[in-house]
């Protein structure tokens, strides 16, 4: 097969036609808002309907869920998950604590601003966000992967020096590995 | 109980001649005022013979408009069934206390946490540096004086878009028909 542009096309498509219907979740819970994925996963909204499913293990999962507030302990961790996790990859930020501090906004501990740290690919708000707002939120991440543009691994890939230098700023004592993937 | 909390009051003095007693009737409970060095041995004296064997707590306040904090050590004795307070008060600047965890070993866990958020060091502490708070570089955050909005903002990515949230509080008065008490008023943005 020879790999011209439209084959390339073709092959696009269903490999992420395929991606967006197995959205695999790492169980992962870091803020209150975590409370709201066991009904969302339950029979009342049933997520497992459209392809999202928990994964046990960072190498399994395709997207990590920052249900609501980091702190800055939380955070090293997280962002180790995320390093682990193998592409396709793609982070939700879910609640109005990832986006601008939410009601944390003058905590000594926790993060404001998550996608300084990580690329957030869908943000989903509200404090926090009911069922249906989170399946909303994972439809238009399968819209994106679908139009290829869920692209927040390959943005961490190539700014990675941006990301790090913000992640020191927290935690200056930088004891994890450069970097694995 | 008033017979038994006498007695107490007569015990501890004999021994810390400058505790002050503060007596609350009708609870079983009993209040000293002592000098911060003293804490250790009046500590053990009650734990040894008044039957005192139970460290129920420690709690700390701070006094920011008088410079000082108050340590409160709680003591609990399961016979007599009342409760004792030991208060001391220490300097805020550069607070040094005696380490009281060689008559309770849970005491060890309270001083690490009072010395990272409060910042108080206490003699002969061994316990590692960092407790709670990983990485931490700004003063002890529990202190009345630590400003949380402010060392977020300096510390932490800021997203602008909040600046418009108002205060709702006025308006919920207004309809609930409440007052709102004068303490409170001063934290009105
Ligand atoms: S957005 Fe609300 S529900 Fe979510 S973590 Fe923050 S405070 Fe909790």
């Amino acid at each position: 097969m020879s790999y011209d542009k439209d084959s390339h096309k073709i092959f696009d498509f269903i490999q992420n036609w395929a991606r967006k219907h197995s959205i695999w979740v790492l169980a992962y819970g870091t803020g209150c808002g975590a409370i709201e994925i066991p009904p969302t996963m339950t029979s009342r909204y049933d997520a497992e309907r459209l392809g999202v499913r928990g994964a046990a293990t960072p190498r399994q999962a395709d997207v990590l869920l920052i249900t609501g507030y980091l702190t800055t302990k939380t955070l090293k961790r997280v962002i180790r998950v995320y390093e682990q996790m193998q592409d396709p990859k793609y982070v939700i930020g879910f609640g109005s604590c990832t986006i601008n501090g939410g009601m944390y906004y003058d905590s000594y501990n926790t993060i404001k601003v998550l996608d300084k740290y990580l690329p957030v690919d869908v943000y989903i708000n509200g404090c926090m966000p009911r069922p249906e707002a989170v399946l909303a939120g994972f439809a238009k991440l399968q819209q994106l992967i679908a139009e290829g543009k869920a692209n927040g691994a390959q943005k961490y890939k190539e700014n990675l020096e941006w990301y790090r230098e913000n992640q020191k700023r927290i935690s200056p004592h930088w004891v994890m590995p450069e970097y694995n993937w | 109980m008033q017979k038994l909390k006498a007695n107490l009051i007569e015990h501890i003095n004999s021994g810390f001649r400058d505790a002050v007693a503060k007596d609350y009737p009708n609870e079983n409970r009993l209040d000293f005022y002592v000098n911060k060095q003293c804490i250790p041995s009046i500590l053990t004296y009650a734990k040894d013979r008044l039957g005192y064997i139970h460290l129920s707590h420690i709690a700390i306040v701070d006094w920011l408009e008088e410079g000082e904090f108050e340590l409160i050590y709680i003591i609990w004795s399961p016979e007599e069934k009342i409760k004792m307070f030991v208060r001391t008060r220490v300097e805020r600047e550069n607070p040094v206390m005696p380490n009281i965890d060689m008559i309770w070993r849970q005491a060890n866990t309270y001083e690490r946490e009072f010395r990272e958020m409060y910042g108080i060091q206490f003699q002969g502490l061994e316990a590692p540096e960092e407790f709670i708070l990983e990485d931490w570089q700004g003063p002890p955050p529990m202190r009345r004086d630590f400003d949380t909005e402010e060392y977020a903002n300096e510390t932490f990515f800021h997203r602008p878009g909040r600046e418009d949230a108002g205060d709702v509080r006025e308006e919920i008065i207004k309809r609930s028909r409440e007052e709102i008490p004068d303490f409170a008023k001063k934290y009105s943005r």
